[in-house]
């Protein structure tokens, strides 16, 4: 077990450097940078934005900024937001839970939709409900996102009046039920891919399972199709979800990010666009670095679970 | 201000009276919030309510000496105090100073040279430190500290022997006389020393985060992506304020801005305000009120004089003859923008009115353009010495109307046998290198000219100002005119308004016919807020609509 | 990450019965009939319909669907919708077809190489690809978009550079399985060239997967193209495409709601059939994808 994380501790190690590498070139290599927004300012002059460049450490060449950056986050310091001046794990922190709540509710949603839908499609199979779902889930999963949620906008914010437009609570409110009000269009509409993904997922775990021994022992014990169900094989599909849901984890940061934009929703994936658009290298470095830990974390978990249930896999 | 809003082309009448309400309470309001003497709070009421105004940049600098954005003013204006103010008439007042200095009261030296300024007694931070020179003086040392990551050092870096003569009075000397600097120091907020000198490294220290400031608000609190809230400061010094709280709220979605203004969320639109093709429909929103507020911002057809294509006069009068404004304007701008010829705001004291009008005449532009030898080619785009009448245009990605207007010129301009591609660029792009080093053929530009209501335009039109060659300003279309430019040295060592009159309007002049951009024009804002808040006074010489947020109050 | 069935007989991928399963997924025939039918719109509509897609007419803004010959309306510029869509799908169509193949490409490529190979350069490779698959792929597009002028070919190359990943790890893992085979293994005892091993005789047989992930990888390009275009980095215009049609389609969903829904259905249209088609061509080819 130990030599498996060593193992996979030093390859992740090698994986980090190279995202930090690629994501430090292609960020300075976009021209532009964090002093452009100073660029229509009527009274600061080529000399301040000169000194603020040099005060920043921007002039500097690339690969020495990298190689400061690098060693300060060894030593635990993410640096500092060139917008604000708050710490980078600061930031992140005061976005994540916006993020977390928008992710776990629509996960949720997801699960517990797509579940019912997989299921049913595999014990009816190839019944109309079946044939619905299987089509419905590759819709799902080709529509863009953006224009489902503008479409979800146009209909139950602008001509239904249902839902509110946007954010995450009103000022002065902030009640659970005023949380879930704005929660319910974002997270409905982030779930569309999910449920789709879920219910195929389902759908082919329960008939595998269906298809084993021992349910068939369990009919013939005499026990009810509701119970074989919801003992067997969910409890079965159980362990082979939570891998699947350890492989999503790096997706809450990107997974959220074009519902955040369109619902102004006030999570990682639109501080990751703020910080791209106000060329904040500190804070997009750190979400870069922060998404790459969740992979690696991600692909330990779903290895580790992979391993505890199928014995014929030793880590080793 | 009411003359101006006459102008304003499908202004109803019933805007204009609202308009002259607002200009005559600004008269009211003015002076008492700026230029009160002592011992203030005449209104025993307690502050009450909480006014929610609506942003579409989310303010992430709260320490008003470091460099920030337009959107941070808000934050700044309510926080903090300047020694002076700029009301919306264009004068200055005192806000932390006693009288405003001039040569004739003796505050500035007849040369201009040695400035005295006579600071209020009553002030206390909102620690309930009191506020002294000693304050000021560090703060104007602060800003040239070289380590500290300040915002504009222009005019603070001629300051010398700041002494501090008694806590209420303090006086320095100027390298060289520099009359705009009265108007940079109204945008030039005071920070307290006892703070900030314990601090080894200001630019990160923890006051960033949750300022101290003299202002009519103190900080509240932050949710960082969402919204901010202030607080009113009951030892405020002048008069108010009113209103118990004041929040900025985060909508980097115009759409949505003005949908949570629609519905109530929101009791103020700030910038970038209302978007012009909801302007209509705003105006109709029961309980509303909304107003065109004209702003500083002037939106040009700017070029780059150094390409080839646009060296000679004859192009860019040619160009800007084939600018149809009054389609672009009434009909992609839905007639909220004012047309202009000149750069300087309409508002302004020193705006000049009898520069030659603009005509759209496609005939004249193509005469124009036969007459000094461009003549259509093969591809039918004109040419003369082997250059292509071919060149780039860019503007920022993500404005719809803006993007509007640039293909509406692209296929006016090519039926002149002129050819303009667009290459749109994001902001932290566009107004990078590319716009400073001047990368750009043209670029289609809205922005101020001015420091608060100060003329002063050298930064923007002297030769010295060319980034591409070494200058220190931001003169990127890189116009070079010698009358120009000593009008400019001129301009700035004087300090009689109506001697700086006729400078400027020269300036203006000459700059509309050498057109080293083509004006197109000055922007309107479309604020919006609700019928029961009073007190909101529009003020263009600042860059913010919450400039004077201690004057606000709910009708009861 | 991906297992795949393997293919036990080195049979063509055109092999009669691979067709008659093909054909007789349905939803595939749907998806191709649908994609056919788009592209000889986008060929020929623009030909036929009375406006051209460039047409100012800013007295005809935000006319409706139906109104006179404008069949979608008009765009804030009063330009033919119907017309713009159409050209549109030309650039959408082909950015994704063209992404698609460049992407499949260094995906092969790199997925045969590391597959072969093995050992470090192997593992270099795919670490590359992991390095690669960490990045929130929006994040590298929008960096590179930003970066880069945008342009048709620099959208296409974009879109590639950052979707290669999949296919790499698909070709790898194929290739890796087929490299003790006995047909390899004769191959190299006859003493046949790396090369040649490599491209004539492991490809062919890895050739299931890999048309498989590419139907899928146009899909996805002209998700990502449309989602850039959206954003303002993408196609630039007056040059339409579906993406570029959205942006600025938010601001008038109140008052001209079929600016949004029209082009977003286009792209559903497209995106749909083309994962019908995958979907099918994966039962065909018996290629057998743990993604779902």
């Amino acid at each position: 077990m130990s030599g498996f994380l060593l193992n996979r501790l030093s390859q992740s190690i090698v994986l980090l450097v190279i995202v930090s590498i690629i994501g430090f070139t292609v960020l300075n290599l976009m021209p532009g940078g964090p002093l452009a927004q100073f660029g229509l300012d009527p009274g600061m002059t080529q000399k301040d934005v000169e000194r603020l460049a040099e005060q920043l450490g921007l002039n500097r060449p690339l690969w020495i900024q990298y190689l400061d950056w690098a060693w300060r986050l060894i030593q635990g310091d993410w640096g500092h937001s060139f917008r604000d001046g708050s710490s980078v794990l600061t930031v992140i922190g005061r976005h994540l839970s916006a993020t977390l709540l928008l992710m776990g509710t629509s996960t949720a949603l997801a699960i517990a939709i797509g579940s019912w839908i997989g299921i049913r499609g595999a014990t009816h199979r190839y019944s109309l409900f079946d044939y619905c779902a299987t089509v419905g889930a590759m819709v799902a999963l080709s529509v863009p996102t953006f224009w489902f949620g503008l479409i979800g906008i146009y209909i139950f914010t602008l001509k239904l009046g249902w839902v509110p437009a946007g954010n995450m609570y009103t000022i002065g409110d902030g009640s659970v039920l005023d949380y879930l009000h704005h929660l319910i269009l974002p997270s409905l509409v982030l779930s569309l891919v999910h449920v789709a993904i879920w219910s195929r997922y389902m759908r082919t775990a329960t008939l595998d399972a269906l298809s084993q021994d021992f349910i068939k022992t369990a009919r013939a014990k005499g026990l009810s199709e509701r119970r074989i169900l919801l003992k067997h094989v969910v409890g079965n599909a159980l362990l082979p979800m939570i891998t699947l849901a350890g492989m999503q984890l790096p997706s809450i940061l990107t997974g959220a990010l074009v519902t955040e934009t369109v619902f102004t929703w006030p999570g990682m994936g639109r501080l990751f666009l703020d910080s791209l658009g106000y060329s904040d290298y500190p804070v997009v470095m750190g979400l870069l670095i922060f998404s790459a830990i969740l992979v690696v974390l991600g692909n330990l978990i779903a290895d580790i679970v992979i391993a505890t249930v199928d014995p014929r896999i030793r880590l080793a | 201000m009411t003359k101006r809003s006459a102008t304003i082309s499908n202004c109803s009448r019933r805007d204009a009276l609202r308009m002259l309400a607002l200009s005559g309470a600004a008269g009211l309001i003015a002076p008492n919030l700026l230029g009160k003497p002592a011992f203030a709070r005449t209104s025993a009421a307690k502050p009450t309510g909480r006014v929610i105004v609506g942003l579409g940049q989310e303010p992430t600098v709260f320490n008003p000496l470091m460099a920030h954005i337009e959107v941070d003013d808000g934050v700044h204006f309510s926080v903090f105090d300047a020694l002076f103010r700029i009301d919306p008439q264009g004068v200055i007042q005192p806000n932390l100073a006693v009288e405003v200095p001039n040569q004739k009261n003796g505050g500035i030296s007849e040369d201009g040279l040695k400035w005295r300024i006579r600071l209020r007694e009553d002030v206390r931070w909102h620690d309930g430190k009191p506020f002294s020179a000693e304050d000021v003086k560090f703060t104007l040392e602060l800003i040239m500290n070289p380590n500290f990551r300040s915002w504009r050092t222009a005019g603070h870096a001629l300051v010398r022997d700041i002494t501090v003569i008694s806590p209420t009075e303090i006086s320095w000397r100027m390298e060289e006389a520099f009359a705009p600097y009265l108007s940079f120091l109204t945008e030039t907020f005071i920070v307290p020393k006892h703070i900030l000198e314990k601090e080894a490294n200001p630019s990160n220290a923890a006051f960033n985060q949750a300022p101290v400031g003299t202002g009519a608000f103190k900080w509240g609190k932050r949710v960082p992506g969402d919204h901010l809230e202030l607080v009113a400061n009951l030892e405020y010094f002048g008069e108010g304020p009113h209103i118990e709280r004041l929040v900025f709220k985060y909508i980097p979605d115009l759409t949505v801005l003005y949908t949570q203004f629609k519905s109530g969320d929101v009791d103020l639109v700030g910038q970038p305000y209302i978007t012009p093709d909801h302007y209509r429909e705003a105006k109709a929103l029961p309980n509303r009120v909304v107003t065109l507020v004209p702003r500083a911002s002037f939106e040009s057809f700017y070029l780059n004089l150094e390409r080839p294509q646009f060296k000679e006069l004859a192009v860019r009068e040619a160009l800007y003859a084939a600018i149809d404004k009054e389609a672009i304007i009434q009909g992609l701008y839905y007639g909220v923008p004012t047309p202009t010829e000149t750069f300087m705001p309409k508002q302004s004291l020193y705006y000049n009115p009898n520069l030659p009008a603009h005509e759209y005449n496609l005939d004249r532009a193509r005469k124009i353009l036969d007459k000094a030898g461009w003549v259509p080619g093969r591809d039918g785009i004109r040419a003369k010495g082997g250059v292509r009448l071919s060149f780039a245009n860019s503007t920022t990605s993500g404005d719809p109307l803006r993007e509007q207007a640039q293909q509406f010129l692209q296929q006016t301009f090519a039926q002149l046998g002129v050819e303009m591609k667009i290459s749109n660029l994001p902001a932290a792009v566009m107004w990078g290198e590319f716009w400073m080093q001047s990368q750009f053929d043209s670029v289609i530009v809205g922005s101020s000219y001015l420091i608060g209501a100060d003329p002063d335009v050298t930064n923007r039109l002297h030769s010295r100002s060319i980034g591409a060659k070494g200058g220190r300003g931001s003169n990127n279309a890189q116009y070079a005119n010698s009358e120009v430019d000593a009008l400019l040295d001129r301009g700035a060592r004087t300090f009689d308004p109506d001697a700086r009159r006729s400078i400027y309007h020269r300036v203006q002049e000459l700059v509309r016919r050498d057109l080293p951009f083509l004006p197109l024009y000055q922007s309107n804002a479309v604020q919006g807020q609700k019928k029961g808040i009073s007190g909101v006074v529009p003020n263009g010489n600042t860059r913010t609509e919450s400039w004077n947020a201690v004057a606000w109050h709910w009708a009861s | 990450m991906t297992a795949i069935a393997v293919h036990a007989t080195p049979t063509r991928w055109w092999h009669s019965r691979a067709v008659y399963r093909f054909m007789r997924h349905h939803l595939a025939l749907v998806g191709i009939a649908m994609i056919t039918l788009l592209v000889l719109a986008c060929a020929i509509g623009p030909y036929v319909l009375p406006y051209d897609s460039l047409q100012i007419d800013l007295r005809a803004r935000f006319a409706p669907p139906l109104s006179g010959d404008h069949y979608f309306g008009t765009d804030p510029l009063g330009r033919d919708l119907a017309a713009r869509l159409l050209m549109a799908g030309r650039v959408s169509l082909l950015v994704g077809f063209s992404a698609m193949l460049l992407s499949t490409l260094i995906g092969t490529l790199v997925g045969v190489t590391a597959g072969y190979r093995g050992g470090w350069v192997g593992a270099g490779l795919m670490r590359t690809v992991d390095g690669f698959l960490s990045y929130p792929s929006i994040f590298l597009v929008l960096a590179l978009a930003a970066t880069l002028r945008p342009s048709p070919v620099m959208i296409t190359v974009i879109i590639a550079v950052t979707s290669w990943m999949e296919t790499a790890r698909i070709v790898e893992a194929e290739v890796r399985s087929l490299r003790e085979r006995e047909f390899v293994q004769a191959a190299r005892m006859v003493g046949l060239s790396r090369r040649h091993i490599m491209f004539r005789e492991i490809l062919p047989n890895a050739m299931g997967p890999i048309i498989v992930a590419a139907s899928l990888a146009v899909a996805r390009a002209i998700l990502l193209e449309a989602y850039i275009s959206f954003l303002g980095y993408g196609i630039q215009p007056p040059m339409p495409s579906w993406g570029n049609m959205l942006n600025g389609a938010q601001q008038y969903l109140a008052s001209a709601p079929w600016l949004a829904i029209i082009p977003g259905a286009a792209i559903t249209i497209a995106v749909t059939s083309f994962n019908f088609i995958g979907d099918g061509l994966r039962d065909a080819l018996d290629v057998r994808d743990d993604h779902i």
